[in-house]
């Protein structure tokens, strides 16, 4: 069959945040210099490559850009400035909106006004909801600590469980890759490994792990965050033990965090230098998180929460933006994705297929 | 300073006394017209003295620069100022310019140096030859280069120790320590910009690892190589002097590369790096000579079918820009690539690398002229006001460009450049005379 070239492509990409991908003249120094490319999986420019062409296709069933951890070495290095890593960045919003079958994604990737919309409604719902059990710290702080449960369930059954499985129809069933059943489960290891870890990005730079560590960390604390607030109940325990592991995964978050969107102010780095509003969104409302569960559960132990329930109430709002909009629609998808995308691929591997 | 300057009349003056400038300089003087050709350098001839053979024809470069270079030389028209800047020139009314000249002391004097090189002999000073771009090492008295002109023996004094045993030595006394820098008032009708390129320097991209590893060299000191006055005699690899068995060119180096400030093709490195892997392939027939391009740019007349040659030859052609290159610890280098034409990553072991590197603007072109006065395009290349009309013609009446003072170009334009602009020169003499 004869593959169809269509240059607007281009355009819908741009709205995902390419920079000046057009002027690839495909010398593949991108390719070679990228620390994490390999003989069997070379990238970026084949990907530069299909997406000047428009080939949809074999870009939705790639798990290339799921592969790239946007070292910046190709971007610094390329003598048309095509900004290859800006490109990868664009392709893993685009196809986190290809896989999300209710196409929020999409909208609130392209669109910062609707993502602004959004972020309202959900603050405004946050308000009725304090405003309908009378601003009762005891009501809200229930709710809070099960909406979290609930959210993330929900989220799981209806957004991501479909979202993978759409995933995993493009790169593995359509690309025709026979995988014997029981490879699903050997290769578990390299999910959670890469989950947990993202041991990839340390090949990035083989003499300073230390962007590496700060992420591990972010994603350790965020985890352990998660599973205080929501199986150990930290706004609720008396134990000593879990109130101070509290406080330090929501400083630790916060301190991460305010680091990562300093770097992206100054734009010191090639993976800074054009940041879009999905990756502010998230690296703020991350740090909110941190900084606000800290004040509420320092609120509690000195006392003041009962007379500054408002404290709460922002708390809560912060809580269900990222519950609601960035986790399931926004660029905390990546952290799922990468890892399953690391997953197939290991999948792919084991079978020898391209 | 201002009592010692002397002041000299010449109908023109010629800035930079390579094949561009040399041209023009001929054709200026043989048309009657008497010229003043200025060059930094000890010798004239420019870059093109020092190639080995040239494309597409593969004559030897010398055997064309060399009676030139004489004729130059010998023309009762020309007079020559080596080791000389234009440090100044301003147009005061049509046909009126004014130049300040500052001409440095070569501490020998020319006309009674017999280049019998005892000098040499005794020269305890021991420094990296530039004419041969480092390959080997000269005495700090010493003459530039076999085919060098003048031929005369020159005393480098940043070097030099005073020991004054090359003044004992020399049969004919013409070293002389109190010589001194000279200055110059020139009158003349029109100048004439020959002021050529710079090569890229091959330091700004660390990632290739040129003065890091031994064995990559870039495409001038391979020129020297295979030149007939080369320094080895035979072709050797600097790390070790190995005979070298895999050779890679990476073509592309500061050229057509943003990061590095150089968006433009260099215009020559595809040519004459097709020309020394044809050269090689006859010096060493049992080489293997890979050339890893972006395109091949095999323009001009003849070029394409010398390009075809190269390929019947044997040569490899590798679509796939050189990214990074390592080495191995017996000298040989690593050198990591897309091949494009597989869309696959590779890595390829050569034992010797040839960066095959651009050209630049002549920075010290812009010093010459008072602040904007003289026009210069976005990469410092002399701007040509009417690129169709007479692309000779700058921004001021009266003054010309020739070669690749305007922009990268290969010999047989530079030489069409010199025609340009010496015509163009003479007929503003001829308008104005008239006037």
């Amino acid at each position: 069959m004869a593959t169809k070239i269509n240059p607007a492509f281009s355009k819908e990409l741009k709205k995902y945040g390419t920079v000046n991908m057009n002027a690839c003249y495909n010398c593949g120094t991108c390719t070679a210099i990228c620390s994490l490319s390999t003989n069997d999986e070379s990238f970026p420019r084949e990907m530069v490559r299909n997406s000047v062409l428009g080939l949809e296709d074999e870009i939705k069933s790639s798990l290339k850009p799921w592969e790239c951890y946007y070292c910046g070495e190709c971007t610094t290095n390329c003598p048309q400035e095509a900004n290859p890593g800006e490109l990868m960045m664009s392709l893993r919003r685009w196809l986190t909106a290809k896989y999300d079958w209710t196409g929020l994604s999409g909208l609130l990737y392209k669109s910062l006004p609707l993502t602004i919309l959004a972020m309202a409604i959900v603050f405004v719902a946050v308000l009725f909801f304090a405003d309908s059990v009378s601003y009762n710290l005891e009501q809200m702080l229930h709710f809070g600590h099960y909406f979290e449960i609930i959210a993330i369930g929900i989220m799981m059954v209806v957004i991501f469980l479909p979202n993978l499985l759409t995933m995993w129809y493009f790169t593995i069933v359509k690309t025709n890759t026979k995988v014997p059943f029981k490879y699903y489960f050997t290769a578990l290891k390299d999910l959670f490994v890469n989950m947990f870890t993202q041991k990839r990005s340390k090949d990035c730079d083989e003499k300073n792990n230390f962007r590496w560590l700060e992420h591990l960390v972010l994603v350790l604390s965020y985890l352990s965050l998660l599973f205080t607030t929501v199986f150990l109940n930290w706004f609720a325990t008396n134990n000593v033990f879990v109130i101070i592991f509290g406080y330090v995964v929501s400083l630790l978050i916060f301190m991460v965090t305010i680091h990562f969107v300093s770097d992206r102010v100054k734009k010191n780095k090639s993976l800074n230098k054009f940041s879009q509003p999905s990756d502010w969104f998230f690296v703020i409302w991350l740090l909110l998180m941190g900084i606000t569960a800290f004040l509420v559960r320092l609120f509690i132990d000195i006392d003041l929460l009962e007379s500054n329930k408002w404290m709460y109430i922002i708390h809560l709002t912060v809580l269900a933006q990222w519950a609601i909009i960035i986790v399931p629609f926004g660029k905390w998808t990546h952290f799922l994705y990468r890892s399953f995308g690391m997953y197939f691929a290991k999948l792919k591997s084991i079978k020898g297929t391209k | 300073m201002n009592k010692d300057k002397r002041i000299i009349d010449y109908d023109a003056l010629v800035i930079g006394a390579g094949i561009a400038g040399g041209e023009t300089a001929l054709n200026l003087a043989n048309n009657g017209y008497k010229v003043l050709l200025v060059e930094k350098d000890r010798s004239i001839g420019g870059k093109m003295i020092l190639l080995s053979k040239v494309f597409p024809t593969l004559d030897c470069a010398a055997c064309i620069t060399t009676p030139k270079v004489s004729e130059i030389a010998r023309h009762k028209n020309i007079t020559i100022f080596t080791e000389s800047e234009v440090t100044n020139i301003t147009k005061n009314v049509e046909n009126k310019f004014t130049a300040q000249i500052t001409k440095k002391p070569r501490y020998v004097h020319v006309e009674d140096c017999t280049a019998c090189q005892l000098c040499e002999k005794v020269c305890p000073v021991n420094v990296r030859d530039q004419y041969q771009f480092g390959l080997i090492g000269r005495k700090a008295a010493f003459i530039p280069f076999s085919i060098a002109n003048p031929k005369a023996a020159a005393i480098d004094i940043e070097n030099c120790t005073l020991c004054g045993a090359c003044e004992k030595v020399c049969p004919t006394h013409c070293i002389d320590f109190t010589m001194e820098t000279e200055y110059y008032e020139l009158h003349a009708k029109t100048v004439i910009m020959a002021t050529g390129f710079n090569l890229f320097d091959p330091l700004e991209m660390p990632r290739y690892g040129y003065n890091q590893y031994k064995n990559v060299i870039t495409s001038m000191q391979m020129e020297r190589e295979i030149a007939p006055t080369r320094p080895y005699n035979t072709i050797l690899r600097p790390g070790d002097g190995k005979v070298p068995d895999k050779i890679a060119y990476v073509l592309c180096v500061g050229s057509r590369d943003k990061t590095v400030g150089n968006p433009i093709c260099s215009q020559v490195c595809c040519m004459y790096s097709i020309k020394q892997a044809q050269l090689l392939m006859g010096a060493l027939p049992m080489a293997d000579v890979t050339i890893y391009y972006i395109n091949i740019r095999s323009f001009g007349k003849g070029f394409e079918e010398f390009y075809q040659q190269a390929k019947g030859m044997g040569v490899n052609f590798i679509k796939g820009k050189i990214a990074k290159i390592t080495e191995k610890e017996n000298g040989n280098l690593i050198l990591r690539y897309e091949d494009i034409n597989e869309g696959v990553l590779k890595e390829a072991e050569h034992d010797m690398v040839v960066l095959s590197v651009g050209a630049k603007s002549n920075p010290t072109a812009k010093t010459i002229f008072d602040n904007g006065t003289l026009k210069f395009d976005q990469l410092n290349f002399i701007a040509q006001s009417d690129l169709m009309e007479s692309p000779s013609k700058t921004n001021i009446d009266g003054v010309f460009v020739a070669g690749t003072a305007s922009g990268p170009m290969d010999i047989p334009d530079s030489i069409l450049s010199a025609g340009s602009a010496s015509s163009e020169a003479i007929s503003y003499l001829i308008q104005n005379e008239l006037a």
